[in-house]
């Protein structure tokens, strides 16, 4: 056994690097298009995080004009109480915003507004969550409201965006893995041509079969292993140096279960890669 | 050690390569095949080392259907058969010990085993002064005789010969010939495929014939043959 580990390891080693330009170009394929797959499933993943979030809060907000007088504002308020598409609404004042605000949102990009800036607002519910924009589309023009937002509206949006990105990114990353596989096939492919002699003799002194295949075999799952790695690392290094919105932000538990994923279809596709060139080329 | 019982092999394009061959070889024996090119003597060899099966009848090594062995069990078939080219197909990156050494760990032989018994074997075909060196660098009598080394360094039961001399001067054919002789002499049945007329004459081993696929002559102690020595 600890003589096969020996010569296994060594052909592998010298198919690797007898075909070195091809497997760099096999193992940066798979590491580009993994990268790809690592990206959208972590997109897919903040996604649903950053809607659960904002699911149990509000899901209208009136926001007032800093300006608007108090009549304004007790006529809105009279008015959100009596509609029927409204379970309840909860008044925000200046310091109240402002508090959700600094929470929300990075320092450097709240240090240069005051509470004194900052809108009121009533966060209502309403009724049915569906109704949204009616009470949104009711009460944007009435005298002293600045806007009204609808977040579900919001999230429904940037989830359609979202799924549009993540369509696209997971169609190339299968194509581009398509093209890795095809690419680990192929050195594989090389690799055996190069050392027909030697399966010729193996196969005449009486090796079995899988002594033959196995450095084979070993050769793509490397390919893809190290391919799978590098993605690994770009994944990772995204998540670390260019998080998305706060909001978004995701443990790295979700960062583990990601990369586990991405080096699983790496190491995965090496070996389909390699199985089939020597179904079709290992002639044993 | 080796029975054909009414073997028969047609290739795909119908021409029959073996007609109904029943012959037996025992242990020990020292066997030339003869006969022209397409006589069917490289199938023979094929079929013995069951690169190929036969299309009818059976053939018997050590006592076993060679037919019936699924598949995996093949290459522990071949540990127990040497085989030796016209062309000796050696590797050209390896030296002479590797290359002899290569043949015992693909079988997954101990590196004590590869170090005691390559040396011993380079010593008896009478290279072990050109163990580092590569295969070019050799006679074609010596890469004949690293490739005997490597055909019998497991010690097979049974060795086959394809034309081993086909590419060799006389001289060399002869010392090719008194190491097969030797190898025989421990034991080993050596099955031997050749055209060398000169040869079979003189060794007086068992002469069986082939022509277009049948045996035409099972002969112990004989010659090649004014017949079949005329297609050459």
């Amino acid at each position: 056994m600890r003589v096969y580990f020996r010569y296994a390891f060594r052909e592998t080693i010298s198919n690797l690097w007898r075909n070195r330009m091809m497997t760099l170009a096999a193992v940066l394929t798979v590491a580009v298009s993994l990268s790809l797959v690592g990206s959208a499933l972590l997109l897919k993943q903040s996604a649903a995080q950053a809607s659960v979030a904002w699911q149990t809060g509000t899901r209208v907000t009136v926001w007032m004009n800093p300006t608007a007088s108090q009549g304004e504002l007790d006529a809105v308020r009279t008015q959100l109480a009596d509609s029927p598409l409204v379970h309840r609404c909860v008044f925000f004042d200046q310091a109240r915003d402002y508090k959700e605000f600094l929470a929300s949102l990075p320092p450097s990009e709240t240090n240069v507004l005051t509470a004194a800036d900052m809108p009121t607002s009533f966060r209502c519910e309403p009724t049915i969550p569906a109704d949204a924009f009616i009470v949104e589309s009711t009460f944007k023009n009435q005298p002293g409201v600045y806007d009204v937002t609808a977040p579900e509206q919001q999230i429904r949006q940037m989830n359609h965006a979202i799924r549009i990105l993540q369509i696209v990114f997971l169609a190339l990353a299968g194509v581009l893995l398509l093209s890795a596989t095809v690419l680990i096939l192929n050195t594989i492919r090389m690799a055996i041509f190069a050392r027909r002699r030697e399966v010729s003799v193996m196969k005449l002194v009486g090796a079995t079969n899988w002594f033959i295949r196995i450095p084979f075999i070993t050769e793509g799952f490397i390919q893809g292993l190290l391919g799978s790695l590098v993605a690994a690392l770009a994944v990772t290094a995204l998540h670390t140096w260019y998080p998305l919105h706060n909001e978004f932000a995701l443990n790295n538990v979700a960062l583990l279960g990601t990369n586990a994923v991405v080096i699983g279809v790496g190491v995965l596709i090496g070996s389909v890669g390699s199985a089939i060139a020597i179904r079709r080329f290992l002639d044993v | 050690m080796i029975r054909f019982e009414n073997v028969g092999k047609t290739y795909p394009n119908g021409t029959p390569a073996l007609k109904d061959i029943n012959l037996d070889i025992e242990k020990g024996e020292f066997v030339f095949l003869v006969g022209a090119s397409g006589s069917g003597k490289t199938t023979f060899l094929r079929l013995l080392l069951r690169e190929e099966l036969p299309d009818s009848g059976r053939i018997l090594e050590a006592g076993r259907d060679i037919g019936e062995l699924p598949k995996w069990r093949v290459p522990y078939l071949r540990r127990n058969i040497g085989c030796v080219f016209q062309d000796f197909r050696l590797l050209p990156n390896k030296t002479v010990y590797e290359n002899v050494a290569f043949a015992l760990e693909v079988i997954g032989r101990p590196r004590s085993t590869v170090e005691s018994q390559v040396p011993q074997i380079l010593e008896l075909v009478g290279l072990a002064d050109k163990s580092n060196n590569l295969p070019s660098e050799l006679s074609g009598g010596e890469q004949q005789r690293v490739a005997v080394a490597r055909a019998f360094v497991n010690r097979p039961l049974i060795l086959l010969a394809d034309e081993p001399t086909g590419n060799l001067d006389p001289a060399n054919s002869e010392s090719i010939m008194s190491l097969l002789e030797r190898i025989n002499r421990t034991g080993t049945t050596v099955v031997m495929a050749t055209h060398d007329k000169a040869l079979v004459d003189r060794m007086r081993r068992r002469v069986i014939v082939l022509d277009k696929g049948e045996m035409v002559r099972d002969q112990v102690r004989g010659v090649y043959g004014v017949d079949e020595g005329a297609h050459r």
